[in-house]
């Protein structure tokens, strides 16, 4: 089996799209990302993260109708592919795997 | 909205954005400006202005990749604008419309085509006019001295023969003098009489102009003199060859002239179509009389033309012209006369010895009316594809909804405008090929087909092409397509922008204009032509032939007379200098004095004898007639003209009044009065003219007939007798006649020409127009076929149905004829002043084109409308 590759970052961005829902764009992303990590996430970081993952084709995007907000501006709406739910699925499994590989002393130590 | 009127306050600096937009990948740039927008506010919010500002530009700089500008996004593609397969789709349905609208393709083409072809024959005739003598290799030194009279402010193109020797002498700055004599003679050779017109020049004229030597290269043998060069043309027609050089031709029957050498026959584009060269020398022989140093008077057919040093300009031969003129003519002529040289390039828009000359002014109306023509047919294209949007409008609609831009539907109606063009240019060649000889002949322009097929023309007509495809097709193509793809494909009966259609009429009442102009014109110029014909010239010109005389010794003509009025069919003969009314004409001055006052007349003489007045049929209002006998008492005739000129107010007063001849002592006493007849072409006033009998100066007969509108046949037998007569009285010369009516008609050749040339002109203008109009009316009978069912179906008559369909376009008639009307009478006015005798213009010439052009409007329309009309209502509604 081929291996899906995702870093980190695109870990979170892709699960951040996938919780986002229909709501899924590059200031709402860079927005749930800084409040659930708590860390300053640059938007530019976001940006090119959320290009790279349609171009692996993890989500898909179009672009939302113009409003008068943001000078007219449309927005490019996110949506998680049917392969970037399987992605999302598998990088989940590898963490459990690992997870349940503990063995109980070293779960004690990690405190939960 | 409190948001929207807070925002610009809030702004981040604009530069960012523009740098992003000028940078960043196209695809995904409009939602990073707008994301960061959105950030920047909320940045705002948290923080100060300073820093929100510092966040928002660094995070542009990171999303600026300008490598990335040029990725190609993976999921949609972007159509080529111009691929192959696009260019021959827009050839099959350019076919596809020209097939299916039959009609309306073949009145764009056959308009077009027609545009065309008097397009090319207009640029044929105009870039032969002025190519005249440019292939001259030593152009830029070439002159012709010309002679100015400063008192009648008119420059000759003729000068004194004295000039061409004060020129060897007295001015350095010719480099070569090339006098050029045109006379005209009758030339024998190998057994057989020619009327030619022959060249007296020396061979400074080979090495100024260039000539292309087929046999003999005699530079010295043509200093000599009796010796002639011909052309190869001229070899052949004499001799049947050009291996002539040796054999000899008789001039005038009294020279023989040996043929030194041979010429290749000149281009058509020279002002010196010489074919007989005779060498300068000889003129002595052939008339010994002629006076090489004459400075008393000038004929334009002896003109010098000089090959100036290189890089002298005309204007440094002022002075050694006036020196010129002090040591030959005296210090008294420097304010009366002046000499300059005109370019070579110039002399063909003025009298010239090759005898064809071009009106600037004409060749400028010729263009206009062939950019018209033109400019007709293009309209008609506009016309009808733009009154065929609404049959377009699906298509576009969509073309449009799949994705078409408007750049594509533009180069697709371009395309069909240019197959459409193209069709039109081959038929313009085919109509050009037939028309050109017609052209040619009728315009007297050596023009063959062969000139529709040189470089000039096919880059010409290349660049025709693409400019009538421009013309005609990029309005319609924007019309076309810039219609919004909702309305083109929601409904087809509303109708689109109100502009539209007002462009349209615009269009048409051009096209009505300028029908409506050359049919004003056509129509006055042929009735000034007419008036050219019927006018009272004062004299009768009808049943008189003329006939020259080569020998004028009085008992010859006494005889010649005698035998001549044997036959019944000759009422009377004269023998004079000229006819009543010649283009020739002989000036002099002459003086009346009255005590010490002094009256200078310039005059014109008649030299005639004393049938004169009964063979033109001049009538006497004071005096007696002339007798043969007067030419020792110097006893003359003067007109009406010249009596108002010396202030005589009864003409029975003038009879015994003396007229001196120049301000010398020799006088005429005036002995009757004639009634003023045209002595010049209509063009000009009656001269002051004095009628003397001369018999020396007697180079015509005049042959009254005895009806005045002869039979074939009776004249038939009166030019047999005059032959027979003739030929005894003169054997050895050429005989040759003429009818006086038709050498009077020869005047007017020119506004002839103009005439024929403006009613060919308002023939196609009005036929392109008509057929424009036919197609509109078509569509909109078309259009309107339901409404016209729904019409008849509620009462309404076919007269009503007709006028309905008819109203419309003769509003437009109506305003092109208060358009033109304006137009037509100050062109016609300004034409209407080259004549000294016109006719008046008349209000009825505008009103009766005007009533001809809207009922040739009608005529056309109501082919449509009252079939339109007439159609069954149960079909028209059914229509769909």
């Amino acid at each position: 089996m081929k291996r899906t590759f995702l870093g980190e970052f695109e870990e979170l961005v892709l699960l951040t799209v996938a919780v986002l829902e229909e709501d899924a764009y590059g200031v709402s992303v860079t927005q749930a990302l800084e409040d659930k990590t708590g860390r300053t996430v640059g938007f530019s970081t976001v940006h090119s993260t959320l290009q790279r993952l349609e171009e692996k084709g993890y989500v898909s995007s179009r672009m939302g109708g113009a409003t008068a907000e943001r000078g007219g501006r449309r927005k490019r709406f996110f949506t998680v592919t049917a392969f970037g739910r399987k992605a999302l699925r598998e990088v989940k499994q590898v963490r459990e795997d690992l997870w349940s590989a503990l063995s109980p002393a070293a779960m004690q130590l990690m405190g939960s | 909205m409190k948001h929207l009127s807070n925002y610009p306050k809030t702004q981040p600096p604009q530069w960012p954005a523009r740098l992003l937009r000028l940078f960043a990948d196209p695809v995904t740039a409009e939602e990073i400006e707008g994301d960061l927008l959105e950030l920047h506010a909320r940045w705002l919010k948290t923080g100060s202005r300073t820093r929100a500002d510092r966040r928002y530009i660094c995070n542009i700089l990171k999303l600026i990749r300008p490598f990335a500008k040029h990725r190609q996004p993976a999921d949609f593609h972007k159509p080529q604008t111009l691929s192959t397969a696009m260019i021959r789709n827009h050839f099959r349905i350019a076919f596809r419309n020209l097939f299916k609208s039959k009609g309306y393709s073949f009145i764009n083409v056959s308009g077009l085509a027609v545009g065309m072809c008097c397009a090319t024959l207009i640029f044929l005739m105009v870039l032969h006019e002025t190519s005249y003598d440019l292939h001259q290799s030593r152009i830029g030194q070439i002159y012709r001295v010309e002679t100015k009279n400063i008192q009648e402010n008119h420059t000759y193109p003729g000068t004194y023969t004295g000039m061409a020797n004060a020129l060897r002498t007295d001015m350095h700055q010719a480099e070569r003098v090339v006098p050029i004599l045109k006379v005209s003679g009758t030339v024998a050779a190998a057994d057989k009489l020619f009327k030619e017109a022959v060249v007296f020049a020396d061979a400074n004229l080979f090495e100024t102009f260039d000539y292309q030597w087929i046999s003999g290269r005699p530079v010295n043998a043509f200093s000599q003199p009796n010796t002639v060069i011909l052309t190869r043309k001229y070899a052949e027609k004499y001799f049947g060859g050009t291996d002539v050089v040796g054999k000899t031709i008789r001039l005038d029957n009294k020279q023989d002239l040996t043929v030194a050498g041979v010429l290749e026959d000149y281009p058509s584009t020279t002002s010196f179509p010489f074919d007989i060269l005779v060498s300068f020398p000889t003129i002595k022989n052939v008339n010994p009389d002629y006076d090489l140093n004459r400075w008393n008077g000038w004929n334009d057919n002896f003109q010098v033309f000089v090959l100036l040093q290189k890089g002298m300009s005309p204007e440094q031969l002022t002075g050694p012209f006036n020196g010129i003129i002090r040591k030959y003519m005296g210090n008294d002529q420097v304010a009366n006369k002046r000499f300059k040289v005109s370019h070579l390039s110039t002399i063909h828009y003025s009298g010239n010895l090759g005898g064809r000359s071009a009106n600037v002014s004409m060749l400028k109306t010729l263009s206009l009316i062939g950019l018209l023509v033109l400019l007709i047919a293009c309209f008609n294209f506009i016309n009808l594809s733009t009154a065929q949007a609404f049959k377009r409008a699906k298509e576009v609609g969509i073309r449009k909804a799949i994705g078409s831009n408007r750049r594509l539907l533009v180069y697709q109606f371009l395309t069909e405008a240019g197959l459409i063009t193209l069709l039109a240019a081959l038929f313009s060649v085919a109509l050009s090929l037939l028309a050109l000889p017609v052209m040619a002949n009728a315009l007297a322009i050596p023009l063959t087909t062969a000139d529709l097929f040189t470089w000039q023309n096919l880059l010409f007509s290349g660049v025709l092409l693409i400019l009538t495809t421009l013309l005609a097709g990029v309005y319609p193509a924007m019309r076309l397509s810039g219609m919004a793809p909702i309305w083109a494909l929601k409904t087809n009966l509303i109708k689109p922008a109100n502009q539209w259609f007002s462009m349209r009429q615009g269009l048409v009442v051009v096209q009505f204009t300028v029908s409506l102009v050359l049919i004003s014109c056509a129509i006055l110029i042929n009735r000034q032509l007419d008036f050219f014909r019927k006018a009272d010239l004062g004299f009768n010109k009808s049943a008189i032939i003329t006939v020259g005389l080569p020998d004028n010794k009085p008992e010859k003509l006494q005889m010649l007379r005698q035998e001549l009025l044997r036959s019944p069919q000759i009422r009377d003969a004269s023998f004079s200098f000229n006819s009543a009314s010649a283009e020739s004409n002989w000036m002099q001055g002459i003086e009346y004095r009255t005590g010490p006052e002094v009256i200078q007349v310039k005059t014109q003489m008649k030299m005639a004898d004393s049938h004169y007045l009964n063979t033109y049929g001049i009538k006497l209002l004071a005096g007696e007639p002339l007798s043969d006998s007067d030419t020792t008492d110097f006893k003359v005739l003067v007109n009406e003209v010249l009596l108002g000129r010396i202030g005589i107010k009864r003409p029975a007063q003038a009879i015994g009044e003396r007229l001196y001849f120049g301000d010398g002592n020799e006088f005429a006493t005036i002995k009757g009065v004639v009634k003023n007849f045209n002595v010049n072409s209509l063009h000009q006033k009656i001269d002051p003219t004095i009628i003397q009998v001369v018999p020396n100066n007697f180079y015509q007969a005049g042959l009254k007939l005895q009806d005045e509108h002869p039979s074939a046949e009776s004249v038939q037998a009166a030019l047999g007798h005059i032959e027979k007569t003739w030929t005894a009285a003169f054997p050895d010369q050429l005989f040759e006649y003429s009818f006086l009516d038709e050498t009077l008609a020869q005047a007017y050749k020119a506004e002839t020409r103009t005439a024929s040339l403006i009613e060919t002109a308002t023939f196609l203008a009005v036929l392109i127009a008509c057929m424009g109009l036919f197609g509109q009316a078509t569509f909109s009978a078309e259009q309107r076929t339901k409404e016209i069912g729904v019409r008849k179906v509620m009462g309404a008559s076919v007269r009503s149905i007709v006028s309905l369909l008819s109203k419309d376009f003769l509003k437009l008639v109506m305003i092109a004829f208060l358009v033109a009307s304006p137009i037509a009478w100050y062109a016609m006015r300004l034409w209407l002043q080259n004549f000294e005798f016109h006719i008046q213009m008349a209000w009825w010439i505008f009103v009766a084109s005007g009533v001809l052009m809207a009922l040739i409007a009608l005529l056309t329309v109501s082919f449509q409308s009252v079939r339109a009309a007439r159609l069954d209502p149960v079909k028209s509604l059914r229509v769909e």
